[in-house]
């Protein structure tokens, strides 16, 4: 039996639970229609693709982490409390293959959730969308599939920093209750705090000419950056980074890559 | 009848600030035999299991595993076992099975699970998650199987039932320790015994050797030996024997 094996019999059994839960195929069709909701909402579908995602940015900015929370906050503060990870410390079963198997099923599913809405909100612009002038009508010759597809495909990385730092916080939690409320702390810090602690800087530091730079730094900040660098630029003549795109590139990596690290580590401390 | 030291504590002492919940213990654990852990509530015995397998790590003292080389090398029943909701018995014994290449239908078997393979988890009764905890405990065959609790709370044939599992599971061979407040059952199924109080270590020996100190069953030996321990730690030190 190899480390991959044992990663897998982790991974093939988050995703089996995962199916047999009713509570996530509800999520999934909520986020669809919170989704469609808004898009409609915001006449997008019939303008086409770019107008679609500025009328659900804002949105799947806050909705991304918020579901990236419910899929993750139990995801190791569970186990610790059942005692399983005491019984699988008796295992030949490395931190890294329990925590990346439980993490890759959590993954599939918050994919599956986020991105499968989104996939369908994308193929309804593409049947849809209609001739009528909008503020961007003017840049339908650059408004494309593919600048939809790089939406979904930020919006997925997002999701999985969002998901990292879901996992760091369970990990440390201990029990259900302090998961639960860590786990609506960490939701506040990414979608609010972030934002909040770079404005706060404009007094101490920051300037306008590094703000993008700041902003940059947060996972929400980071996201938004990047989507309004390589998605909306198309709808913004003369203006073409937002914030630096490879320090919003690197900063969601480095999100995703710390928050891994000290959930593994967390989780063998558990 | 006991055979090779398989697992040694050397002077392993557990504090969780001031409080001290094992104090410099000392002990071997042989393999062909049941060793119980028994003393009062709060006494240790949990905390010093945990230590012995590797789950707890001791503030001072050392562990070291003697047995023969193994893939897993200890089993363990924690004193409450719960498993994930939404699996059948055969998927969790499965689960467990998968990580150590072997078979989940022999587990069953050798807990008497075979017949309720298909049930869910959470439908099974007290008894039999526990026997579910000891199939688990059983994957990939380890020389050494703790057991912490694994009758408290149940009916006295499941209870009888479990000890007979345990007896079984000594006699392929393994090292088995167990902690248990069913004193009569421990009475039958150890070889050895530990006594435990305060987090010392009070008394080691066989069933019979204990039981000659007092000539009672095993609960009255077990009450003799804490009164002497709680005797010898009141008097003034020039008066201990």
């Amino acid at each position: 039996m190899t480390e991959s094996n044992r990663f897998w019999t982790v991974f093939v059994r988050e995703v089996q639970s995962a199916v047999r839960t009713r509570t996530y195929i509800a999520l999934g069709v909520v986020t669809g229609i919170v989704l469609f909701g808004l898009a409609y909402a915001g006449g997008g579908p019939a303008g086409g693709y770019v107008p679609t995602v500025v009328d659900t940015l804002v949105a799947v900015e806050v909705l991304v982490p918020t579901l990236a929370f419910a899929v993750g906050y139990r995801a190791i503060a569970d186990p610790a409390v059942r005692g399983e990870l005491d019984i699988l410390d008796t295992y030949p079963l490395s931190t890294w293959s329990y925590v990346g198997g439980v993490y890759a099923g959590r993954a599939l599913l918050l994919l599956t959730i986020v991105v499968v809405p989104l996939l369908a909100l994308g193929i309804n612009v593409a049947t849809t969308a209609g001739p009528e002038t909008t503020v961007f009508a003017s840049h339908r010759g650059v408004d494309s599939p593919f600048l939809f597809i790089r939406f979904i495909a930020l919006t997925g990385l997002y999701a999985l920093s969002s998901l990292t730092i879901a996992f760091l916080l369970s990990a440390l939690a201990g029990s259900r209750g302090r998961a639960l409320v860590l786990a609506l702390a960490g939701l506040l810090v990414i979608t609010v705090g972030g934002d909040l602690a770079v404005f706060a800087g404009l007094d101490s530091g920051v300037t306008t000419s590094t703000l993008g730079g700041a902003l940059a730094m947060t996972p929400a900040g980071a996201y938004r950056g990047l989507v309004f660098n390589q998605v909306l630029y198309v709808a913004v003549p003369g203006r073409s980074a937002f914030v630096p795109t490879w320090v919003a590139a690197l900063s969601l990596l480095f999100w995703w890559g710390l928050t891994f690290v000290g959930a593994m580590l967390a989780t063998d401390a558990a | 009848m006991t055979g090779e030291t398989y697992l040694t504590a050397d002077e392993i002492t557990k504090t969780y600030g001031d409080v001290t919940a094992v104090s410099e213990v000392s002990l071997d654990i042989p393999s062909d035999a049941v060793t119980g852990f028994i003393g009062p509530n709060g006494s240790g015995k949990t905390t010093l299991l945990r230590m012995l397998l590797g789950v707890e790590r001791p503030t001072s003292g050392t562990v070291s595993y003697g047995g023969p080389a193994a893939e897993r090398q200890l089993g363990y029943l924690p004193q409450r076992p719960t498993f994930r909701p939404g699996f059948s018995v055969r998927e969790t014994a499965g689960f467990y099975a998968d990580l150590v290449d072997d078979d989940p239908d022999r587990l069953l078997e050798r807990v008497g699970l075979e017949e309720v393979a298909a049930r869910p988890v959470s439908g099974l009764s007290g008894g039999m998650t526990r026997l579910l905890g000891i199939a688990q405990a059983l994957a990939g065959d380890p020389p050494i199987v703790m057991l912490d609790e694994p009758a408290s709370g149940l009916d006295p044939a499941m209870s009888r039932l479990i000890f007979d599992i345990v007896e079984s599971i000594a006699d392929a061979g393994r090292a088995v320790v167990l902690c248990s407040h069913e004193l009569p059952l421990v009475e039958e199924t150890a070889d050895r015994l530990v006594v435990l109080e305060s987090g010392r270590l009070v008394r080691t020996g066989s069933v019979e050797s204990l039981r000659e100190q007092t000539g009672g069953p095993l609960h009255e030996t077990f009450t003799a030996l804490l009164e002497q321990d709680r005797a010898t730690i009141a008097a003034p030190e020039g008066e201990q024997a």
